[in-house]
Parts: C-alpha cells; structure tokens; sequence
C-alpha cells in the first residue's frame, strides 16, 4: 500500500508504477518554477556574474583609504553626524550601482539570447515536445531577464553592502581607518533599501517595454540578433536627423531610459542635488519621495501595454515558426 | 476503434512545392507504422503537422484533437524525438530528469533512473559529454518513463551503429510498447524495422503510395523470381517493378495469385524494404515505359 504522495516528484517509490489516471493538470507554478531554474542552469551567467561583481564589490572594502584622504574646502564635512550619516546612505546606493549596471548588461544579452538559441541549437524541438505552452515558455524568460534577475541582484546588492560595512567597522575598530568611517544607522538602512526596492519596482515596469522588444527580436532574427536589436534604431536615428534633422527618436529613447528618475519623481545622483557642503541623506528622500507618483504616470501603463503586445507577438512566434 | 491518428485531405506547401499533397490516412491504436519515403518525401512535413508544430491546410485529428489549437494538451499524451541532436548539450543528465519530471504529469523518475542506470551515463554529464549513442539513450529514457499515447520517431537512430540501432529497438518493443500505445516512426533503415512494424504508409512526393497492415501484404504482393528465358513470359502478367539479380530477374506483382504465378518460378513474399524499392522505382518505370 501506498502511501498518498501530494506531488509527483522523485520520491516516489520504484515500486509503485501505478500511473496517474485520466487527465492531470500540472500546477502552473510548479511548471513556472522548473522553467525559471531550467534558465539559470542554461545561462549561468545569469547568477555568475552578479556574484562576481557583488564579490568585487565586498572586497572594495578592504584597499580603501580614507585617513590620507584630503578634503578640499569646499568638501562636506564629515564630522557633523548629519553628513555622515548621508554619506553612509549614499555609500549603501553607490555600492549597487555597479551592481545594476552589470545585471541589465546580462539580463540584455539573455532576452536578446534565449528564444534564439532554443532555434540555433535546435533544442527548441525537445521542449515543445514536452507539454510546456509557448505562453507559459515566453513569460518564464521575460520573468527571469526582467524580474529574478533584478530582484535576486537587489538581494545580493544588500548582502554585498552589509558586508562593506561589516568590514569598514572591523577595520575603523583595529585603528586602520579614521572613526569618521563608520556610521551605521539601522532606521535609515532600512529607508534606503525600501527606496531602492521601490526603484527597482517602478524600473522593473518601467523597462517592461525594451525586455519585451528584446525578447521579440530574440523570437524572431535568423541570425545577428545583437545587430537586429541596435543596428535597425541608429539607422532610423540618422535617417531621421538627415531627413528631417529632427530627433524624436533619440528623446523617446532616452525617456524609456534615463526618464525612468522622473517618473520616479527623483534625482539619479542625489549627491549633485546636495548644497554646498552637505551630503543629502536617502533616508531623507525616502520619506519625501511620492511613492504614487510613478504609478500615477500614464506612460508607464502605456509602456507595460506595448510590452504586452510585443510579448504576445513573441509567443505567436515561438508558436507557429516553422523553421527547424 | 476510434484511430488515434485521423488525416483527412491533409495539404501544406511550401510555396509552390507540395510537400504533402491531399493525403487521407487513419492510423489505429496500438499500432507500429512505419512512415516510409525517399528523402525529400513529405515525411516530416507530415510529422510536424501531426505534432502541431506546423500550420497546414485539411483535417487532422491526434488523439482525436486538432493539434493546431489544443497542442497543449496533445502534449500530454504524445512524445516525440525528432532526432537526435535536439537535447540541448548543455544540459546535465540529472537536470533533464528533473525538468522534464518538473513539467510533465506523466513522467515516472524513478523508471528513467532505472534504464539510465543500465547504461554507462552518469547522472551528472553533461549532453556534450555524451557519446551520440548515449544522448539517444538518454533520450530513449525520458520517453519511455513518460505514460504517452503515441510516440512519434522521426530517424530516432541516424547516425548511430547497429548496436545500438538494434538495442533502441528492442528496448522500445520490450520496455515500452503496449496494446495501448501507437508507435509512429520513420528510418531509412527500413530492414532493421520491418520485423517490428504492423503496419506501413509508403509516401512519395507528398503522396500516400501504399497503406497497409504488413500481414495483408502476403495476400496482396508476390515476388517472382525467373530466369532470363522465363523473363519476357512473365513479363506478359505485367509486374510494376523488376530487377536483374545474378543473371535472374526478380518481378514483383500486386493481386496476382499464387497459382498463376508458381509455374514461372520461385515465389516469395517481397520484403517491406524491397517492396519499397519496387514502389517507388517502379513509379518511375511506369512513367518512363
């Protein structure tokens, strides 16, 4: 007798051979689970390099030096409590800055990588030959470049920045570095993850658009995907400035890119925004920021439905491609 | 008995080629047809057509659902190697079970581990370090561990030695091949399959040429052998296909009696691949003549 067993999975007893009878439906998110993995596995890079940056970024810790360090007059001060405790804010965001830099490098080259590869290695066969849906496979792709990714990258970005700060204190505390240094302040810590969360949110919706172009151009270039996804934009840029010398296209570009601060309703290098001689505080902005206003943005919604769309052209590829 | 696979006026081109032209055939459950064509033929055409991976023009009905809009749940109950290369060769043999056991209701773990440990593949290889025998036997393996239907094989063995060839299918028909199961496949080996099929569609340019159960084929073809003074004699009860074999000449005839045809010499049953042969070649000498 056996033992009534929820899931399907490998613990099952060799013994017991009995098949599941008539029609199962596999849980959605079980199957979305294995196909999340499934690109991890295939695009190590995907977790590789985050850890390697974030691993660079811990070990900047230990070269830097700031006893020598020669403040200009017009530099901040940074024994007032105040700007340290800015400067340790901005210290936790300038950490993951590289950080995010690095992943939307990756997770650009693996929209623009995953549905062509299936087709050049001629796999694609083998997974449509299982009972996965061409939605259900599309999605799982455009949510690891577009939000695992991201969000695994905020998570280890936090852990990178604890440890900094971990080793500055030990090393304020053995006399290697000033005790200027440190200032650790849990509220304000948690204000600037919280601001950064809600960042990546809001960049994560925001970004939706150029994912899912890149994730099309993925589904449907023969060869040449890189050059597919930038040589046909600078040609109509150019095209456009030599035709009619105007540049729409470039301004459009550059708001679903940098516009991304204002729809966010703040400032990319809150530092510059600083007065003379004192260091703004991202707790600060935290507490000041409009979190509804980029939900409020009527672009935003515009650039997740064009992002719908262009996903959907990419799944009716995937589906009906006959090209193998 | 509904037919696991019906086709009825099944059309697709390719712009002006056709590679299947208006073909009707019913395939019956538990079943082995071999699909049997030169290369060029329209046999994989037709395979993707029934495995909804291509848009075509008529009726098709697998597992009595239209694999143009319901290819998900056909999914379930089909398995298909299209041929041996398609394993990603990144992937790790301990991956492929766990995303296939991930993702498929009726995938049994522990019988894939089973056949997998009988041959030398190690859990953690990866595909590339795989000899080509053993990526079909990995293959091979996920299939079998999957309750299906029907199972579809398109050249399941190119490219691999007669061992293995020949261990394929014997595990196929031991390991896996039931009286609910339907097999369909394709090979240019036809010889090495034809003790295992029961039944065969010949198909040429994109046409259904012959469609048969293999033990009618006694009843319907016979293969004359004559000498060459018997030859023009024989000639007379008009064969669709001859050939000169050692001096002899082989005829092969379709609804001709034993009786009328055992003064003239040697009778046997024409093998499926001969039979082949004699079909295909025999178009064209009709054509020609």
């Amino acid at each position: 007798m056996s033992t009534p067993d929820a899931n399907l999975s490998s613990s099952a007893a060799p013994a017991a051979v009995a098949p599941p009878a008539g029609a199962i439906t596999h849980p959605l998110m079980k199957t979305m689970r294995v196909l999340v993995r499934r690109e991890f596995w295939e695009h190590r890079s995907l977790w590789i390099t985050p850890l390697i940056v974030a691993g660079l970024m811990v070990l900047a810790a230990f070269p830097i030096h700031i006893g020598n360090m020669q403040f200009d007059d017009k530099g901040p001060d940074f024994t007032t409590p105040e700007n340290r405790l800015g400067a340790f804010t901005l210290m936790i965001w300038a950490q993951t800055v590289p950080q995010y830099l690095v992943m939307a490098i990756v997770a650009s080259f693996y929209l623009m990588d995953c549905l062509y590869t299936e087709r050049k290695d001629r796999s694609i066969l083998f997974w449509k030959s299982l009972p996965v849906s061409d939605a259900t496979t599309v999605i799982s792709k455009l949510l690891v470049g577009l939000v695992v990714v991201p969000l695994g990258v905020y998570l280890t970005a936090m852990v990178a920045g604890v440890l900094f700060q971990v080793i500055w204190a030990i090393r304020v505390a053995s006399g290697s570095l000033p005790n200027i240094a440190v200032a650790w302040d849990t509220v304000a810590w948690l204000k600037v993850q919280g601001l950064m969360l809600y960042a990546l949110i809001v960049c994560i919706l925001w970004f939706a658009p150029l994912a899912a172009a890149l994730l099309l151009i993925s589904a449907w270039a023969r060869k040449n995907v890189f050059l597919w996804s930038t040589l046909p934009v600078l040609i109509a840029i150019i095209m456009e400035r030599v035709a009619f010398g105007t540049r729409y296209i470039v301004d459009l570009l550059q708001y679903r890119t940098w516009g991304i601060w204002d729809a966010l309703g703040v400032n990319p290098t809150p530092a510059q925004s600083a007065g003379h001689g004192r260091v703004v505080s991202l707790a600060d902005l935290f507490d000041n920021v409009g979190m509804s206003k980029a939900f409020l943005n009527i672009d935003l919604w515009l650039g997740l439905a064009v992002a719908a769309a262009l996903v959907f052209a990419a799944i009716r590829i995937r589906r009906y491609r006959d090209d193998t | 008995m509904t037919a696991v696979i019906e086709a009825r006026g099944l059309k697709k081109s390719y712009g002006a080629t056709h590679a299947v032209d208006s073909v009707s055939f019913a395939i019956q459950p538990g079943r082995i047809v071999g699909l049997i064509g030169p290369n060029g033929a329209g046999k994989t055409t037709l395979f993707k057509a029934i495995l909804g991976l291509t848009q075509f023009q008529g009726e098709l009905r697998v597992l009595g659902r239209d694999p143009r809009s319901q290819r998900n749940e056909l999914m379930q109950d089909v398995c298909f190697i299209a041929d041996v290369a398609v394993l990603p060769r990144w992937l790790r043999v301990s991956q492929a079970l766990d995303f296939v056991a991930g993702v498929h209701p009726r995938f049994d773990r522990a019988r894939a581990t089973d056949f997998l440990r009988k041959t030398d593949i190690k859990m953690t290889s990866r595909v590339r370090e795989l000899s080509k025998g053993m990526v079909t036997q990995l293959h091979l393996a996920l299939i079998l561990a999957i309750d299906a239907r029907l199972l579809v094989l398109d050249e399941p063995t190119l490219g691999l030695d007669l061992l293995f060839r020949r261990q394929f299918y014997d595990t196929l028909l031991n390991d896996y091949y039931d009286k609910e199961r339907t097999i369909v496949l394709t090979t240019h080996q036809v010889e090495e399959i034809e003790n295992l099929l029961t039944d065969v569609i010949f198909i040429n340019r994109g046409h259904v040429v012959l469609d048969t159960a293999v033990d009618t084929l006694p009843d319907r073809y016979i293969q004359l052998t004559v000498t060459s003074e018997n030859a023009a004699h024989a000639r007379q009860l008009r064969p669709f296909y001859e050939r000169e074999v050692f001096g002899r000449v082989a005829m092969f005839f379709e609804g001709k009696t034993a009786q009328e045809l055992s003064p003239l010499g040697e009778l046997r049953t024409p093998s499926v691949a001969d039979l082949f042969v004699a079909k295909m070649q025999g178009r064209q000498q009709g054509g020609v003549s």
